[in-house]
């Protein structure tokens, strides 16, 4: 366990030590890493843990991007740079009671439903946020540029990213060791069985999804200050949804290492191998897609560890 | 005199046109393993859905420990201390069997400190320690049945219900799971027990209520319902008839 941990913090620990040693485009590559791989992380401790799959969850990074955007246009008339902290801060927060909202309905939903149903709030919440004039989403937003002067923007926005990470790992292992986490996994495997075994299911299900939603919110802001400038279609994006599953799936559903792992396939071969050829992107990730599913159904984590996990159609 | 575990008057359940419990009334005293028999469909396993609280009655009272639960959560039964053994063994498949028995240590009645003892007690129980680490997964119905009962009994419950714990296992098995619960009995849990394994029933039982079709038909010691005409008709006979069809 102690082992885990210390090799976990020497893994962050190169990861932000990366910029002084690696050029700008890179750094970017690690960045995006540690992007998609706190994104897949976050969701599996909903879609992992306690099986509940959403096909929509880039609605709280839309929503995490979007509250700083419009606070910073509305209060401080594009200003407020260095209140970046709080308003990520905020973005996270925002998210997090958004997900508290829509989770007492949803959430009734088991299975396939809840995975449609979160597809259709993060259609519908994506579609709003173009359309109401007031949050400028078809326009778009400014975020002000918070980056000191003594850095590169690279390196800012790649250490908030390391951080956020290490973050979403601490609140993902955390998560695993306790009772909480072994409730989800009751929920996950047998619903039923777990009310029987007096698992507090509404509430661990409500919990479990605030609690993503909020990592989410927090990475969709910043990756909103990264931009500069945000639209609809720059954070309410359907292939952020579909990736945070397929790292997921890819390195090892419901395991801590497994979405890093499949966030870091996904990254070499689209930014490195394919790089420049990016129509190829999304032919490579389906092709991906298909060979796990038929060769390694539980991940790049079960080729080389033999732990007990039923191949298991997504939700009860 | 101690305080039954268990009060069921009036007892209730229509599903539709069909009446699968109508106005059953039985007491579980502290301490005794009581037997619910009767024919398939007699409504024996929906006796346990209502008392778990997985089916709201339609009509009639249930009391644990004297307060009235009529219409509780499986979550409130459980955390008051009434523990199932379902009758298709459900474990999760995707844990192992030590994973299994402490998530029921867990939400149960233990505090945090005793969870990994309670594991251990239930795991040792029910002689499956050697399995601790296997995944439940692939486990033969032996194996299932002795894990959904010690999963059940490491949240150091007050009353177990255990649907069918027999059906499908070897005489050895049988012998070995009949063992198992008196030693649960011993340790001071209630039992209330679904069985079609005469020999179990007959063995361990203090009382048993015979149900069929969803009404009492009989009431009492196993020697006083084996020698009951209408017990014999009912369900003795329409087994005989089975053995003799098949
Ligand atoms: N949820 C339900 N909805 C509708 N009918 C049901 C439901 N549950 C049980 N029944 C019906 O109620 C009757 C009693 O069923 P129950 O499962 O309680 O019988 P049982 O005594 O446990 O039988 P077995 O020995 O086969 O397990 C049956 O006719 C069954 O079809
Ligand atoms: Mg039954």
């Amino acid at each position: 366990m102690t082992t885990r941990i210390l090799a976990t913090l020497v893994f962050l620990a190169v990861l932000a030590a990366a910029p002084a040693f690696v050029p700008p485009f890179e750094v970017r590559v690690l960045s995006l890493f540690c992007f998609w791989g706190a994104l897949s992380l976050a969701w599996n401790i909903l879609g992992g843990f306690a099986g509940y799959w959403s096909f929509g969850h880039t609605v709280f990074v839309g929503v995490g991007a979007f509250v700083p955007g419009v606070i910073v246009a509305k209060l401080f008339d594009g200003g407020g740079a260095e209140l970046m902290p709080l308003l990520v801060l905020v973005g996270g927060l925002v998210s997090a009671a958004f997900a508290g909202i829509i989770a007492w309905p949803l959430l009734r939903l088991r299975g396939i439903y809840f995975a449609i149903a979160m597809l259709g709030v993060a259609q519908v919440t994506g579609e709003l946020s173009a359309a109401i004039e007031w949050i400028g989403g078809g326009v778009g937003l400014s975020l002000p540029d918070a980056v000191p002067a003594a850095l590169a923007p690279e390196a800012f926005f790649h250490y908030i990213f390391v951080g956020l990470l290490a973050l979403t790992i601490g609140a993902a292992a955390w998560v695993r060791g306790a009772r909480f986490g072994q409730g989800l996994l009751a929920i996950r495997e047998d619903e039923d069985t777990a009310r029987m075994l007096a698992v507090p299911t509404e509430g661990y299900k409500i919990a479990a999804l605030v609690l993503s939603a909020f990592l989410t919110g927090l990475l969709g802001a910043t990756y909103g200050f990264s931009l500069g400038y945000i639209t609809t279609d720059s954070v309410f994006r359907t292939d952020f949804s579909l990736n945070m599953i397929v790292h997921a799936l890819l390195g090892g559903i419901g395991t801590i290492a497994g979405p890093l792992l499949g966030a870091a396939v996904m990254v070499v071969l689209t930014q490195v191998v394919l790089g420049e050829m990016l129509n190829l992107h999304l032919f490579a990730t389906g092709a991906l897609v298909v060979a796990m599913v038929l060769l390694a159904p539980q991940g790049f984590l079960g080729l080389w560890r033999r732990k007990p996990r039923a191949q298991r159609e997504p939700g009860p | 005199m101690t305080e039954p575990v268990l009060e069921i008057r009036g007892l209730t359940k229509r599903f539709r046109g069909l009446v699968a419990l109508d106005h059953v009334d039985f007491t579980v005293p502290e301490g005794t393993i009581c037997g619910l028999i009767g024919p398939n469909g007699a409504g024996k396993s929906t006796m346990f859905n209502l008392v778990t609280g997985f089916l709201p009655p339609s009509e009639g009272e249930i009391r644990f420990r004297g307060t009235p639960v009529t219409g509780w959560s499986p979550q409130q039964a459980g955390r008051s201390g009434v523990a199932r053994a379902f009758q298709i063994a459900r474990p999760f498949p995707g844990l192992t069997v030590r994973q299994n028995v402490r998530i029921g240590a867990l939400f149960g009645r233990s505090g945090p400190r005793d969870v990994e003892a309670a594991t251990d007690t239930a795991l040792a129980l029910l002689g499956i320690e050697d399995l601790a680490d296997r995944p439940a997964e692939g486990l033969t119905v032996g194996h299932l049945r002795r894990l959904e009962v010690a999963r059940a009994l490491a949240a150091r419950p007050v009353l177990l219900l255990a649907d069918e714990p027999c059906a499908g296992l070897n005489p050895a098995e049988t012998d070995a799971m009949i063992a198992a619960l008196r030693r649960i009995r011993d340790g001071g849990v209630t039992i209330w027990l679904v069985e079609h394994d005469m020999r179990a029933v007959m063995g361990l039982c203090d009382r048993i209520l015979v149900i069929s079709a969803g009404r009492a038909i009989a009431e009492g010691t196993p020697g006083e319902v084996a020698a009951n005409p209408a017990v014999i008709a009912a369900y003795l006979g329409s087994e005989e008839q089975e053995a003799h069809g098949a």
